[in-house]
């Protein structure tokens, strides 16, 4: 553990990617203690205020502080995100090992099965769901769960059968060791490296679906200090006010561009053999 | 090509096309509200609700449900919609030539762009040019469409004024303004595109750079030149086709998010406005027709692949 | 030296390191080859022989730093010319040879353009007249039906058909000056003999100057005028291939001479082997592939291969069995099959035990029988310590007596010779010999009554490979275990092996007594075998 954080420090895409990251960490658990004034509350005498020393990233149209709000949104768009990752990536992690452990027919109709899940675009598969479920932050993670749910079985899979071949889980078979050793101690610590990797990428885009669901509507609702939601909202007043668009644009590309780089530094560092 | 092969993988997109269809009537049938009182309103009379129930076919067991709706698609007909009380499939078909269009554009757009760009960062690999590029599509993935789109709308139609805001024009009707209403959005949706695809042409002509064969053609004294257009491409770019066909997801549904930005009547804003009205039968057609699209581009992606990939052939 | 075509004086060359010393690849390396002569370069993984080879090409690495010395071509200093005349000389003046012909050639373009783009770049020839010599050097290769073969792709010929189109290629444009890297290594034994034979017909022909390099002093010798034995990046020795086997002069061009398998010299002691046997194998069947429901119902081809067709044999306690073969001819899927890692069908007796399917294989068997695998980095999981990976069969089977886990490992680890604070590291911080031992370790955890060993030294380097099979040789005697030797190396299989079975394309063809297989051998494929592989006897005695 302490080795593949030195080399993730080492590495220039791991440290800049640790570095956004730890300040987004940073927003997420203290957002709310650091933010100086209430993202909800309205004042409007305060609206429109350009980024100022008062108001460090300016106002909204009701006077809110952006500043404020981006701190506390941090939360909902990170975290949420992270969230559904999480799942999709456990449950995928699952199928796709067990689908590749057992190989032959059964292995061929679950892939298939993926596949056909796959031919839905995420943004698509998210708005079937926001759609039937209603449009609400809770909804908008159950419909990200489920839409990478696919991708994170392929990844597992393809990983658990390179990890399958291998000359030591033949050795294991031929020593008459016991299935559920074999996959929980020969092939998963093999295995859970490059789904890491490939979960950290997909949380980037998670984060972008999320935000976008937030953007259309189908997400996040007002007055909830949302990334994408603040975007949304701010288009009307672009003209006049182009920061209250800017910043959370900037800061939603910011944490995807953070993450994105923290996957690549954890690939070199997780395989012991590019030391 | 064998005719088995072909036989096979076209099964495939027929079952793909079950799948999604069971998947998107499936979904929508969890709907917690009932379609007749979303059709009628809350304070609807019983008797009137069960009337819109019977005419919906709603008291039906959901797999009979299914078989109708499934039937009608077969036939082209993708009921009424719930909105307004028009046909869906016209409007629906009518909204997915404004769509293609505009994904087409995109398309063209990003081939251009991150083909040549992938392919000079790998031939410049380590050094600034690749770096540069590296730089570049880190950011580029990182921009969601909205973003992208509202920072280029503030750009061109704002502050530079140079190309207008929104709306769409018919090409028929006015070449140059159609073209000039689909500059921004195109371009929106091609950045992110382009980034994804230059940096997966970049890593398969590295690899290809560092092949055996490469090594061998630089042995024999052919000029850089011939080995890049006549030994490196042609096994670098063949994946390329499986990259782009697998990316036309993104596309679809980053022409949602700009039609609805850029106020593009097309099919990604009727799925919108569909969403926020609940109304089934377009949403039902709108992800069917989409998917399908995905499902057939791959297909034919998987074709052209197999018939130029000569190991696979002749076989 | 005036008549040398190729001359290197006193080079050397470093490769940086980002945050170390520079490492010295090759210091001080003089030699020369004449016209029509053929140098050898021999040395073992980390001596330099193949970048000494790219060094003469041209082709460096982006961090190699040359310290010092000249490459002369016909009197030309190679480092110093610019990147312009390099282009001119490669593939015409001065050529390469690989070690790969599926990987040295395009997949995607012809085997003709393949060709032609060299006559057409070197020769100034246009299309028409470079597609006519090309078919006229295919047919000097002795390659049948030239014209057809100009239109192949790659993939549809075979190795040795490969072998011969690069072959081709690098003589088409009359070169001065020949490298070839490892040629044979990746052809079966008879392809190989026969790409030999007909290098030497055209070197005859052409007077080329050739520089040979390999890891096999039993081939080089074959083939070679003069030999240098590079040692990390030093020449320690050069001389004729008689010499170099009769008198060797330096230390370690002694250590390599005796490391080299030598059937005259066996290493098996005499010991009588019981009459009992252990393992018995009748009518052995192994298919892979599948033909089902869907198939058989639209009547297609039978998609199974048979990998081992109706093998029978015996092993008995204590015996060491050879199985020999080239790849294909069924002896690894025997392994597997035997383990239980793949379905076969027939009998197998072991000891008293009566199997027909290896779903009746039950730990006590598994247990008795053990396998060692070919590469030493996929069977150790490159995320266990070596210590766990030792320990998992004592978990499994049970500690011996009056031990404990960390001193049964220790005990293993010494008995391989490796330190026991080895049992602290990851596989990636061992050679690959040590793996191999490590692998060996593991196997006689608990002392077994047969191991099954699949290739285990082919991807070692022959004095690494000594050692392993000294070491196995030593184990035996003190656990009196019997070994199915697995290998496509005729040399060493008769330095250990009682008998020897030969297999080819499933089939088992003999089995013959280790010692006197050439006496013994009655089939036609066992006596090709058998007359091509290099031994140093015929090294000694046969090149003049």
């Amino acid at each position: 553990m302490r080795d593949v954080m030195k080399h993730l420090i080492l590495s220039p895409q791991g440290a800049v990617g640790l570095f956004i990251l730890v300040v987004a960490a940073l927003m997420v658990c203290g957002g709310a203690h650091i933010a100086p004034y209430d993202p909800e509350s309205i004042s409007i005498l305060a609206r429109y205020k350009a980024p100022s020393a008062e108001h460090w990233f300016g106002t909204d149209q009701l006077g809110r502080d952006i500043f404020s709000r981006v701190m506390v949104g941090a939360r909902a768009t990170i975290v949420l995100s992270l969230l559904a990752t999480l799942m999709s990536m456990v449950t995928g992690a699952v199928i796709g090992t067990a689908s590749a452990y057992l190989g032959g027919k059964t292995d061929e109709a679950i892939m298939r099965t993926m596949d056909a899940v796959m031919s839905i675009p995420s943004l698509l598969f998210a708005l079937l769901i926001v759609s039937t479920l209603g449009q609400s932050s809770f909804n908008a993670v159950l419909a990200i769960t489920i839409a990478f749910v696919p991708g994170m079985v392929r990844i597992a899979r393809s990983v658990s059968l390179a990890a399958r071949q291998q000359d030591y889980v033949s050795a294991a078979i031929a020593r008459g060791e016991a299935t559920h050793y074999i996959i929980l101690r020969e092939m998963l610590p093999n295995i859970v490296a490059p789904i890491i990797v490939e979960a950290t990428i997909r949380v980037a885009f998670a984060i972008m679906l999320f935000a976008t669901l937030s953007f259309l509507g189908l997400g996040a609702q007002p007055p909830e200090p949302e990334w994408g939601l603040m975007v949304s909202e701010a288009r009307a007043y672009f003209f006049n006010a182009p920061w209250m668009m800017l910043i959370p644009g900037v800061a939603i590309a910011l944490v995807a561009i953070g993450f994105n780089l923290l996957g690549d530094g954890l690939r070199d560092a997780l395989n012991p053999r590019s030391h | 090509m064998t005719a088995s092969y072909l036989f096979k993988r076209f099964m495939l997109v027929i079952y793909t096309l079950l799948v999604v269809s069971l998947l998107v009537f499936g979904i929508t049938q969890l709907l917690p509200a009932d379609a007749a009182v979303t059709l009628l309103g809350q304070n609807a009379t019983p008797q009137a609700l069960a009337v819109v129930r019977a005419r919906l076919g709603l008291n039906d067991p959901a797999w009979l449900q299914y078989w109708h709706w499934l039937r009608g698609v077969l036939h082209g007909d993708f009921g009424v919609s719930m909105r307004n009380g028009l046909p869906v499939a016209p409007t629906i078909m009518a909204a997915l030539g404004r769509s293609l269009l505009l994904a087409v554009c995109a398309l063209l757009l990003m081939l251009v762009v991150a083909i040549p760009l992938g392919i000079w960062a790998a031939v410049r690999r380590g050094k600034l040019a690749d770096m540069l590029v590296s730089v570049l599509s880190y950011v580029g993935i990182s921009f969601p469409e909205f973003v992208t789109a509202t920072l280029l709308l503030l750009l061109f139609a704002d502050v530079w004024q140079i190309l207008p805001a929104t709306g769409y024009v018919p090409l028929t009707e006015d070449f140059r303004g159609g073209i000039s209403h689909l500059i921004l959005p195109s371009v929106t949706v091609a950045m992110i595109l382009v980034a994804h695809v230059s940096r997966m042409v970049r890593s398969e002509m590295v690899d290809v750079l560092q092949t055996d064969y490469i090594r061998a053609a630089h042995l024999k004294g052919l000029s850089r030149r011939r080995i890049l257009w006549r030994h490196a491409l042609r096994n670098g770019l063949l994946p390329t086709i499986t990259i782009v066909a697998l990316d036309v997801g993104y596309l679809l549904g980053g022409i949602v998010v700009v039609e609805e930005i850029f106020a593009i009547p097309g099919i990604g804003r009727e799925l919108i406005v569909a969403v926020q009205a609940r109304d089934l039968p377009t949403i039902q057609a709108g992800v069917l027709i989409l998917a399908a699209t995905y499902s057939i581009v791959n297909f034919l992606a998987d074709l052209a692949y197999v018939f130029l990939d000569k190991r696979i052939s002749y076989a | 030296m005036s008549d040398a075509v190729l001359a290197i004086e006193n080079y050397s060359l470093d490769y940086l390191l980002p945050q170390s010393e520079p490492l010295q690849v090759l210091q001080d390396i003089s030699l020369s080859v004449q016209r029509g002569e053929v140098v050898g370069l021999v040395g073992e993984s980390g001596s330099g022989k193949t970048t000494l080879g790219w060094s003469v090409m041209r082709y460096m690495a982006a961090n190699a730093r040359e310290r010092s010395g000249r490459i002369l071509l016909a009197g030309e200093d190679l480092c110093q010319m610019s990147a312009p005349q390099l282009e001119n000389l490669r593939g015409g003046k001065l050529g390469m040879i690989f070690q790969d012909p599926g990987a040295s050639l395009n997949p995607t373009l012809t085997l003709g353009e393949q060709i032609t783009e060299v006559l057409i770049r070197h020769r100034g020839l246009d299309a028409r007249q470079a597609l006519e010599l090309g078919i006229q050097l295919l047919s000097h290769v002795e390659l049948k039906n030239p014209a057809a073969m100009m239109k192949r792709y790659p993939h549809q010929v075979s190795g040795g058909e490969k072998q011969r189109v690069l072959i081709a290629t690098a003589f088409a444009c009359e070169p001065q000056c020949l490298i070839f890297d490892e040629p044979t290594t990746a052809l079966d034994v008879i392809s190989s003999a026969q790409i030999l034979a007909l290098f030497a017909r055209l070197r005859e022909e052409t007077g080329v100057a050739s520089l040979y390099i390999s890891h096999d002093l039993a081939l080089v010798s074959a083939v070679a005028d003069r030999v240098c034995v590079l040692e990390k990046g030093h020449i320690v020795e050069q001389a004729t291939a008689r010499t170099l086997f009769l008198s060797p002069q330096h230390a370690y061009t002694q250590k390599l001479v005796a490391a080299v398998p030598d059937p005259a010299h066996r290493l098996t002691d005499a010991t009588p082997v019981s009459a009992q046997p252990l393992l018995s194998l009748q009518n052995i069947n192994i298919d892979y592939g599948r033909h089902g429901l869907l198939d058989r119902l639209l009547r297609r081809e039978n998609g199974k291969t048979r990998a081992a067709s109706d093998v029978s044999l015996t092993v008995h306690r204590g015996e060491i069995v050879g199985v020999v073969g080239e790849s294909g001819s069924g002896k690894s899927s025997l392994a597997k099959a035997l383990t239980g890692l793949v379905p076969f069908s027939g009998k197998v007796d072991f000891n008293g035990y009566n199997l027909s399917g290896r779903a009746e294989m039950d730990k006590d068997y598994r247990r008795r029988v053990q396998m060692i695998f070919q590469h030493p980095d996929a069977s150790l999981n490159p995320r266990q310590r070596i210590g766990e990976i030792i320990a998992r069969p004592l978990r499994l089977y049970g500690l011996p007596e009056g031990e404990n886990e960390a001193q049964a490992v220790a005990r293993l680890l010494e008995d391989v010779r490796l330190p026991a604070s080895f049992a602290r590291r990851f596989p990636h911080e061992l050679s690959g010999g040590q793996k191999q031992r490590v692998a060996i370790a593991r196997a006689f955890a608990h002392p077994p009554e047969l191991v099954i060993c699949d290739e285990i030294t082919a991807a070692l380097d022959v004095s690494v490979q000594a050692t392993v099979i000294e070491l196995l040789l030593e184990l035996r005697r003190r656990y009196g275990t019997a070994y199915l030797f697995i290998t496509h190396d005729l040399n060493l299989i008769r330095q250990i092996a009682h008998r020897v079975a030969v297999m080819y394309r499933g089939d088992l063809l003999e089995v013959l007594p280790g010692e006197a297989m050439a006496q013994h051998a009655s089939h036609e494929y066992t006596k090709a075998l058998l007359a091509a592989v290099h031994t140093p006897e015929k090294a000694i005695t046969e090149h003049l």
